[in-house]
């Protein structure tokens, strides 16, 4: 008998490399976990930076704090609780939440409704579950490798944080303590596990995509039911569905902690993370709850050539992003009037806004859309930007374009034409806003068309963006274009984020396109920086058509 | 007259990786031309080359004698492609997709469209990302036929496809020889080739190894003999005969590759008490097994 020599997985592999389900997962993902922990602390150290530079004496601090605390809450809703606004823990807690607790979250929705449901898809998870392993262990595998990620980035947030409070201080009470910077990465770690714990136990469901569509949807209402339940009527109603409600009260970087409120917190995304791992394992590999979306009528689904194909294909995405958006643009559109009487009710606030904002009128729904609404949007315009084009690029990396393309048909001109059905697609997305916008304004009474004419400004900025996106695309490889569209709207965002707050200057600041927009909203027009991004969605479009000319398809 | 396909010292390199090198290969028009090789050998590289999917490091590749880096929009009006994967639009349904590049070709007779979803039965109806494997092979395949173009480049035509519809694709493919267009698929299915194709190429590690008709490559062949004997036999006796290698021994029965002319075997092996004497032919899998083995230079033909 011939002995068998088995060799043993060495512990190092398991924890991390192809020796375990567990450590693959761990490999699999830490370039993501390392440009998310990036971003986080990287906010944290800029938002303390900026924050000392901008308010360096204890007066700056109590107006800071004054405004705050007088600003109407229709304001407020992307902010914080504004406590201890005269340490730098507060300011930045206050200020800065948006992208640690909506936009880091993300990664955690597509990685957990990736891990298993895109493996499923692909087929490579039959071959894994044909391997000596249960189902239950591997999704638990699985899912203990994203835990462990999820620590690795709330601990350096924490550390971050710690370390924020040390190098930036510059008052008394700005040194941020070790347990204060624990429970922010605590906190910071379980606002990012609860939206992808959703999005892992309906993935199994509902597949990959709608499982992260819904997770996104749900966490973004949370989000605002939250920021806004004082501002709008009829909202509070919902607060105890959303989870950043729970924990309102716990603000350790302003000094206030509530434990216990983490627990639920921690609880709900267990439950959801357990209802994943049973349902991966009671249900077929793969087989998900048989969803028909309604057919599109023939007349959009668009068979005539690239432009009609492209756009009917970009034109659901469109859809959804346009009806989100321009459901919040509604909402705050009819929240002008009572925006207005909050503020002619204090007349502290009504003199600074008419300082702040001499030739704005902030109670016309144009107004309001213009101060609160129109950062968001090039934010969320930008992310809708995005998916548009990596819709655009999926036709080379799915492998289809080779068949498209053994057609009569240049490569320039498909890329040119599958281009402008994405543009046509962007129009339709801000024609939606708009409506919602008109919808709102005419509900109040006010003037509609020009802030729906307004939504030009996004339009145009978001043409840009995918101009980029083709340009990368076309030029390198597909696969870069929505993450080079990603980055630029991310480094925009952030541009007019910190570039005045650390007072920099004003030409760094206008790097940020969305800088050179005007007032869109209330008709102040600028018409170069229109010109400008119309000039590079085209100058993208070619450069890309140009590129995709030259080079070999990868797929 | 012109040759379907032809390509002279057709190179593609990925930086220091192999992709092909120096590939010279003429397919005629009005042949089935099978393009073999195992996994990785540059089957695919070769044909999206063809098709100006990929551009060529050096040499160059004529359809119809058309520069495909020159013009590749006509060549491409004249070919049906099936890539050896791909993705289609999920939301659409075979029909629409099938449609969509009748419409982005032009001039698709509808009638022979309908023939071609009939024969490879398949249900029009359903969304894409609702087939089976099997089923989007047969919307590709549709797709690649339905305008009648004068040369089909298909990619692992049969992968996905059952055998009956395996059967309809080759009566198909015979009636695009019967028209007098031709016909260039890739394979690592030999008995495919061997059913179907006039000639067939070998494709090893990027080269062209082989190129001829399918009964001459079979006749290249080495034979597998097989000699069972009353008692033990010395291998040594059969060794150094001509045109013999690879002998083995297993108890009374001996075993060698013989190429050339049997005389020398029977004579050697009268020697002995021979009690059975089994000549095998090869397949045209054995004979592939057995270019590709041996040394890329060693090839027969080369350029068809």
């Amino acid at each position: 008998m011939v002995a068998i020599e088995v060799a043993e997985v060495g512990l190092r592999v398991r924890l991390y490399g192809l020796g375990s389900v567990y450590g693959k997962t761990i490999r699999d993902s830490r370039l993501a976990v390392l440009l998310v922990a990036l971003l986080t602390a990287g906010l944290v150290s800029v938002a303390g930076a900026a924050t000392s530079a901008a308010f360096a004496t204890p007066e700056a601090r109590r107006e800071l704090a004054a405004l705050a605390t007088t600003l109407p809450a229709l304001f407020q809703g992307f902010y914080g609780r504004p406590l201890a606004l005269e340490t730098l823990g507060g300011i930045i807690e206050w200020r800065y939440p948006v992208i640690l607790f909506l936009i880091a979250p993300v990664w955690s929705i597509v990685a957990l409704s990736a891990t298993l449901a895109s493996e499923a898809r692909r087929g490579s998870l039959e071959l894994v579950l044909v391997t000596p392993a249960t189902r239950r262990r591997v999704a638990l595998e699985k899912v203990g490798g994203h835990l462990t990620m999820v620590a690795l980035i709330a601990l350096v947030v924490a550390v971050a944080t710690w370390f924020t409070g040390a190098a930036f201080a510059t008052l008394p009470g700005d040194a941020i303590s070790v347990q204060a910077a624990f429970a922010f990465g605590l906190l910071t770690g379980l606002l990012i596990l609860v939206p992808g714990a959703i999005a892992f136990a309906l993935a199994p469901l509902l597949g990959r995509g709608m499982a992260a569509g819904i997770a996104a949807a749900l966490m973004v209402v949370a989000y605002l039911v939250n920021g806004f339940q004082s501002a709008i009527s009829g909202v509070a109603v919902f607060t105890p569905l959303s989870w950043y409600t729970w924990v309102d009260d716990h603000i350790p970087l302003a000094g206030r902690y509530d434990w216990a409120s983490l627990v639920p917190l921690a609880l709900l995304a267990a439950v959801l993370l357990a209802v994943g791992v049973v349902a991966f394992d009671r249900r077929d590999v793969g087989s998900t709850v048989p969803f028909r979306s309604p057919h599109m009528p023939r007349s959009l689904v668009g068979l005539r050539g690239p432009i009609s194909r492209s756009f009917s294909e970009r034109l659901p995405v469109a859809m959804t992003w346009g009806i989100g958006i321009g459901l919040y643009a509604l909402v705050l559109a009819t929240s002008s009037q009572s925006l207005a009487d909050a503020i002619h009710q204090n007349p502290v606030l009504d003199e600074l806004m008419r300082n702040l904002f001499p030739t704005l009128d902030y109670a016309s729904p144009g107004g309001v859309l213009q101060l609160v609404f129109l950062e968001f949007a090039f934010l969320v315009f930008g992310f809708a930007a995005v998916t548009i084009v990596a819709g655009w690029a999926s036709d080379e990396t799915s492998g289809r374009l080779e068949l498209l393309l053994s057609t009569p048909r240049t490569r320039a001109r498909w890329a040119i034409e599958s281009g402008l059905g994405a543009y046509l697609s962007i129009v339709v997305l801000a024609l939606v806003v708009a409506a919602g916008i008109a919808i709102g304004a005419v509900a109040v009474g006010g003037d509609a068309i020009t802030p729906a004419l307004g939504m030009l400004a996004p339009a145009v900025f978001t043409a840009a963006l995918a101009g980029v996106g083709f340009a990368v695309g076309g030029l390198l490889r597909a696969s870069w274009a929505a993450p080079a569209v990603a980055f630029v709207t991310l480094a925009t965002f952030l541009i007019d984020l910190f570039v005045p707050a650390l007072k920099l200057p004003d030409s760094l600041h206008e790097l940020a396109l969305s800088t050179h927009l005007g007032r869109p909203m209330v008709g102040e027009w600028d018409i170069p920086g229109m010109l400008l991004c119309l000039g590079i969605a085209a100058a993208g479009l070619a450069v890309g058509a140009w590129g995709m000319a030259r080079r070999d398809l990868r797929s | 007259m012109t040759a379907a396909i032809q390509t002279e010292k057709l190179t593609k390199t990925y930086g220091a990786h192999r992709g092909i090198i120096d590939v010279e290969l003429t397919v005629d028009e009005g042949e089935i031309f099978g393009f073999l090789g195992p996994n990785g050998a540059g089957k695919t590289t070769t044909i999206r080359t063809l098709l100006d999917l990929i551009r060529p490091t050096s040499g160059r590749a004529l359809i119809f004698g058309i520069d495909t880096t020159a013009d590749p929009v006509a060549v491409h009006r004249r070919v049906g492609y099936l890539p050896g994967e791909f993705a289609l639009y999920d939301r659409l349904t075979g029909r629409q997709t099938i449609d969509y590049f009748a419409n982005l070709r032009g001039g698709v007779d509808g009638a022979y469209q309908a023939s071609l979803i009939e024969r490879f039965d398949l249900d029009p109806t359903r969304r894409f990302k609702e087939y089976s494997k099997g089923n989007k092979q047969k919307v590709g395949l549709v797709i690649a036929l339905q305008h009648r173009p004068h040369l089909l480049i298909l990619d692992e035509p049969t992968s996905g496809l059952d055998p009956l519809m395996q059967q309809t694709f080759f009566e198909l493919l015979r009636e695009t020889a019967a028209d007098g267009r031709t016909a260039f698929l890739s394979s690592h299915i030999l008995s495919e080739a061997e059913k179907t194709c006039h000639r067939v190429a070998i494709i090893r590690e990027g080269r062209l190894v082989m190129v001829d008709r399918v009964e001459a490559l079979r006749d290249l062949a080495h034979h597998q003999v097989e000699l069972r004997f009353s008692g033990p036999v010395p291998t040594s006796a059969f060794e150094a005969l001509p045109g013999v290698s690879e002998v083995v021994s297993e108890d009374h029965v001996l075993r060698m590759r013989v190429s050339g002319a049997m005389t020398p075997i029977v004579q050697a092996a009268a020697r002995y008490e021979l009690l059975d004497f089994v000549s095998r032919e090869p397949s045209l899998e054995e004979t592939f097994l057995a270019q590709y083995s041996r040394g890329a230079g060693d090839g027969g033909d080369r350029g068809g």
